[in-house]
């Protein structure tokens, strides 16, 4: 106890400083902590995605959102902006996600600006599409499909312009609606080509598929979709009731010797996801 | 566990939410059962759950379905077949596309929210009113719960409910009897079936 020095003995500058340098490192620790929550909620948001647990994900992704909102606000960093542009991005924030990436470039992360410019577009059509104005929705996801290399943006545009296209589609006549479908599945070919793991871009090409009456492929794709995973439970209940619609369908076309094996091909497809039969997912009550 | 009890609980929390959301009974049934529903599954971020049904209440790829898709849907599904039997028979696939949005959301995809929102048409076998009502009422359960979800009782009281009825046995009785006791408490008696162990 002899050897400390008291307090007073130092001058009123020093104990100043180190009362800087205390608050710093409690917020610098503070602001880390934050960011590194964000993080953690938005992979753990992705990994509810990918579970089909929707809800649960999107309640992560607004903690994400707060926890990044928060270390934005005591230190701005590339880091903790883009981590919050992703979260927005999650929750269709698309505007405030270009914000966010515009902030994140100016700080350092050299992808910010493509970035923000694809969550402009992306917002952009989306509100072309609220307003009904469907024709500059399309161009745009058309050129997002085209020059984009942010995932998110382009599994947006993706999906957005394929319920466009068959929405509009259902009012053609046959061989313009056909040629309209052939060109959005070339669309999905290449989308599936640059990324064949992504489960969202199969699923769609079943959609197409079955709209156009290939049964087949469109089953191979759903199949494809779900074990690849969806990014949420409705679209999964979609993708395995199209599966069962595909199964029947197909099922009941069959010459008996190819019937056979594929029931029992489906039916192993089915015992390991976990169907109570051959036609009932694990989530029917019906 | 005693289900009077647990009944006794939702009837406190019929009485508690229809404080903030009065006159609005149909919607006080998918409000208390989806607290039922995350009290028995131990989840605490009511409030993102509630609201994050909205996100996905009418997707859009159910309205650009293929016909034979469609005629599927009816086909297989019973209860639906029985009801439009006539439009399946004779090929209506206009009165069949209208109903469908409606429709495919509660008994294909068997959206929770959208089940209990519809739970008396549903047991009722009242299907066709379920395609009338579908856009008002999901439009007006949109409106109705924002000025209670801005309240932060409200929340807190949903929480207070959720748990005092799972620390009564909640988690034993069946999804259908937690629904048949909520209908029950908010329009007549209730008949309670067997317990069994927990399915949630």
């Amino acid at each position: 106890m002899g050897d400390m020095i008291p307090v007073s003995h130092f001058s009123a500058r020093t104990r100043s400083a180190v009362v800087v340098l205390g608050l710093a490192a409690v917020l610098s620790a503070a602001c880390l902590t934050d960011l590194h929550r964000a993080k953690r909620h938005y992979a753990e948001g992705r990994e509810l995605a990918a579970a089909l647990r929707t809800e649960e994900a999107i309640s992560s992704w607004k903690r994400s959102l707060s926890e990044s909102e928060r270390a934005c606000l005591r230190k701005p960093s590339a880091h903790s902006f883009t981590v919050k542009g992703l979260a927005e991005i999650q929750l269709g924030l698309w505007r405030e996600a270009e914000a966010s990436f515009l902030e994140a470039f100016g700080l350092g992360f050299d992808k910010g600006e493509a970035w923000a410019a694809d969550a402009a577009l992306a917002g952009l059509a989306a509100s072309f599409e609220e307003i009904g104005l469907a024709a500059p929705a399309l161009r745009i996801h058309a050129q997002i499909l085209d020059r984009s290399d942010f995932k998110p943006a382009l599994m947006f545009a993706a999906e957005r312009r394929t319920n466009l296209v068959l929405a509009g589609a259902a009012g053609l006549e046959t061989k313009e609606r056909e040629r309209a479908l052939a060109a959005l599945l070339k669309t999905l070919d290449r989308l599936v080509d640059r990324d064949f793991a992504c489960g969202l871009y199969h699923y769609l090409h079943a959609q197409v598929d079955g709209h156009l009456g290939d049964l087949r492929r469109s089953y191979e794709e759903a199949v494809m979709a779900r074990e690849l995973g969806l990014p949420t439970a409705k679209i999964g209940r979609d993708n395995d009731n199209q599966l069962v619609y595909c199964y029947i369908r197909l099922a009941g076309a069959l010459p008996a010797e190819d019937r056979a094996a594929f029931a029992s091909a489906h039916a192993a497809w089915a015992r390991k996801w976990g169907w109570r039969d051959d036609r009932t997912p694990a989530w029917k009550k019906e | 566990m005693s289900k009077t009890g647990v009944e006794a609980a939702l009837a406190r929390g019929v009485e508690i939410l229809d404080r903030f959301l009065p006159l609005k009974s149909w919607l006080l049934f998918p409000v208390l059962y989806s607290a039922c529903v995350w009290a028995v599954r131990r989840v605490f971020d009511y409030r993102e759950r509630i609201m994050a049904w909205q996100v996905w209440l009418d997707p859009e790829f159910v309205r650009t379905k293929p016909d034979d898709f469609i005629l599927a849907f009816f086909r297989g599904h019973t209860a639906l077949a029985g009801e439009y039997a006539g439009e399946i028979a004779r090929g209506d696939v206009r009165v069949l596309r209208a109903a469908f949005p409606a429709l495919y959301p509660v008994f294909g995809l068997e959206d929770a929210f959208l089940k209990a929102l519809f739970k008396a048409e549903i047991d009722a076998a009242d299907y066709r009113t379920i395609v009338v009502e579908f856009a008002a009422r999901t439009a007006r359960a949109r409106d109705d719960i924002e000025p209670a979800a801005a309240d932060p009782e409200f929340w807190k009281a949903l929480v207070a409910i959720g748990a005092e009825a799972a620390s009564l046995g909640l988690h034993l009785l069946k999804d259908e009897e937690v629904q048949d006791l909520i209908v029950g408490l908010i329009k007549g008696p209730v008949v309670l079936g067997p317990t069994v162990p927990p399915e949630a």
